[in-house]
């Protein structure tokens, strides 16, 4: 350990917390995959140890990044403190997207199930999707690619309304609850995951100060 | 979406870098500069009338002016690498002995820390965060009044700390009655003889000349010690940042005190290791317990300094009072940490010291300006 002070570090503190936190967007797309895979007919008890295990990971991993995040800005002084402080948000959404993957978990084991509902392709199709934009947030952000960011980010918007409609849409209906709750739940957390994802990519194109703030009204963003 | 700024752009930097094996050429340039200013801080001494020099340094006979004078320079300076490659100068000098340059080297130890005591004070607007950087910072402060306690007394009364450094001086490098042959004193001969005949060919002799090439030399060791911190700072920041965080996966003492010896010798300056922890126990990613011994590593780290300044003067003396400078806080080490109840001593005190700071701010501020220049201050005036 005290030799490695005169090994000439492979990584800079940034690139390995970056490199952290590409772990972190890995394991947040495994608890997606599986929760997801638990409420469209994938066995649940098989997957629950793995859930919570990943998502103990997950918030180690934010714990371990924020530790870093702070050793560097102490060494360095204030050089880098727009990008500690990005990282710093960037880690809180993905944190929150492996908290709503969990959420979405736990429908599975109040025993919810989508298997005979009449959304089931639709559910697939979402879940086919969120999980690859939850794999592309990792790969725009280590490219540091804005168009894509754009694009990632607009897709984003119309996903998020899309859900709200549907939330919208069974609020009103007359379905019976024990059907129309869960599928609402479920939307509403798909929406938050989808939201998440989206912030964690606005630190390509966003300044610190605008993080986040499309959460809102688009008509609140420059 | 407009942007403005994203700090994960692409970066295209238009500043020019200084590429690193420039930056480290540079260093031991300065690092030849400072060793010149110490040759010629001692020439400058030798020039002086006996007099002069008397008058000058007649205070520091007394052990605790001593001390107190050491101390007040090094807050003056701001840096115990400055301070003790002086006191080092003027033993090569024959302007200050062996005796009366312990406690001065003691006081300069315990002036270093008045620098991240300042840096703690950043926090003062938080509870939590202040009590944390408080505790941090002074538990410095006490290991050295501690070690200053307990050490300077015992070698009023026994010489240990002068005597068995002489013997480690004899045995490293020979009688410790001349000079020894170093080839680093060889090395700054020439620069240091330009500058002297330089202000001779100007006209100036006698106390005039010695005051100038102390004054030069004086700028030299500064200029030079400021520049080689802020460099090596740079060269080595990645590794100090890994360093940390290996750390605190550690838990081990030895590991985290090799680590603070060592990142103190690489930036060659234990204000800035121990400035660095501060932000680091606020936000509670380090306890008293993991500072504390990489604190006492930084302290024994800072001691390289004044040893390789001590080897380009030639003299035993001062390669001697280099020594005591290590084994002071060497020592202080293996009273105040082995032992679990000696070493919470002043980790318990620098928690209470905290916990007084913030139930009362202004008092935090006090004792900063009460125990690094008020009472120093006091004390040379009245002890001189």
């Amino acid at each position: 350990m005290v030799m490695s002070f005169f090994r000439r570090p492979e990584e800079s503190g940034l690139e390995n917390i970056e490199a952290q936190v590409q772990r972190m967007v890995n394991d947040a797309r495994h608890t997606f995959d599986l929760a997801l895979s638990a409420v469209t007919g994938g066995a649940v008890e098989t997957v629950a140890n793995e859930i919570r295990t990943t998502d103990r990971q997950i918030n180690a991993t934010e714990i371990e990044i924020r530790r870093a995040l702070v050793v560097h800005a102490s060494v360095h002084g204030g050089i880098d403190t727009p990008e500690v402080l990005t990282f710093m948000n960037m880690i809180k959404d993905i944190e929150r997207i492996g908290d709503y993957n969990k959420n979405i978990f736990d429908l599975a084991e109040e025993g919810v199930s989508f298997t005979e509902s009449p959304e089931l392709e639709s559910i697939i199709s979402i879940r086919d999707e969120v999980s690859s934009r939850i794999s592309l947030m990792g790969e725009i952000l280590s490219l540091r690619d804005e168009d894509r960011a754009r694009i990632y980010i607009e897709r984003g918007d119309k996903l998020r309304r899309d859900f709200d409609q549907r939330v919208t849409d069974l609020v009103h209906s007359t379905e019976a609850a024990v059907t129309a709750v869960p599928r609402a739940l479920l939307f509403r957390f798909l929406k938050r995951v989808t939201a998440h994802s989206s912030n964690v990519v606005s630190a390509v194109i966003m300044p610190v100060d605008q993080l986040d703030y499309f959460d809102e009204s688009e008509d609140t963003r420059s | 979406m407009k942007t403005a700024g994203s700090a994960f752009s692409k970066k295209i930097s238009t500043k020019w870098e200084i590429p690193t094996l420039l930056r480290a050429l540079f260093v031991i340039v300065l690092l030849y500069l400072f060793l010149t200013g110490v040759e010629l801080l001692g020439g400058g001494f030798k020039n002086l009338g006996k007099d002069l020099v008397d008058g000058l340094f007649e205070g520091v006979s007394n052990p605790v002016g001593g001390l107190f004078v050491g101390l007040l320079a090094t807050v003056l300076v701001q840096s115990s690498s400055v301070s003790t490659s002086v006191i080092v100068g003027l033993v090569a000098a024959g302007v200050v002995n062996t005796g009366d340059a312990v406690p001065m080297i003691m006081g300069a130890n315990l002036g270093t820390t008045v620098t991240n005591t300042l840096a703690s004070l950043g926090h003062v607007r938080h509870d939590v965060e202040f009590k944390r950087a408080f505790a941090a910072a002074t538990v410095h402060d006490l290991f050295n009044i501690l070690a200053v306690i307990v050490f300077l007394p015992i070698e009023l009364i026994t010489g240990y700390l002068s005597s068995t450094a002489s013997w480690l001086t004899d045995t490293l490098i020979g009688s410790s009655g001349s000079d020894f042959k170093s080839p680093l004193k060889q090395a700054v001969k020439l620069p240091a003889k330009w500058v002297k005949e330089l202000l001779s060919s100007m006209g100036s002799q006698g106390d005039i000349k010695g005051v100038l090439m102390i004054v030069i030399g004086l700028l030299f060791i500064f200029v030079s010690l400021a520049f080689i911190t802020k460099n090596m700072r740079l060269l080595v920041a990645d590794r100090v940042e890994t360093a940390i965080n290996h750390a605190l996966g550690a838990g081990s003492g030895i590991v985290a005190m090799l680590l603070g010896a060592i990142i103190t010798i690489s930036v060659q300056s234990s204000s800035i290791t121990t400035s660095v922890l501060v932000p680091l126990a606020a936000s509670g990613v380090l306890t008293l317990g993991n500072i504390y011994p990489i604190t006492l590593g930084a302290n024994v780290g800072t001691t390289v300094t004044a040893l390789l300044a001590s080897l380009a003067t030639g003299s035993p003396a001062a390669v001697t009072v280099a020594i005591v400078h290590t084994l002071f806080n060497i020592s202080g080490i293996i009273v105040f940490y082995p032992f679990q109840k000696l070493r919470q001593i002043p980790i318990n005190l620098a928690n209470r010291l905290s916990d007084i700071a913030v139930e009362h701010r202004s008092l935090a501020l006090s004792y900063t300006l009460i125990a690094f220049v008020i009472v120093p201050l006091l004390g040379v005036l009245i002890l001189r």
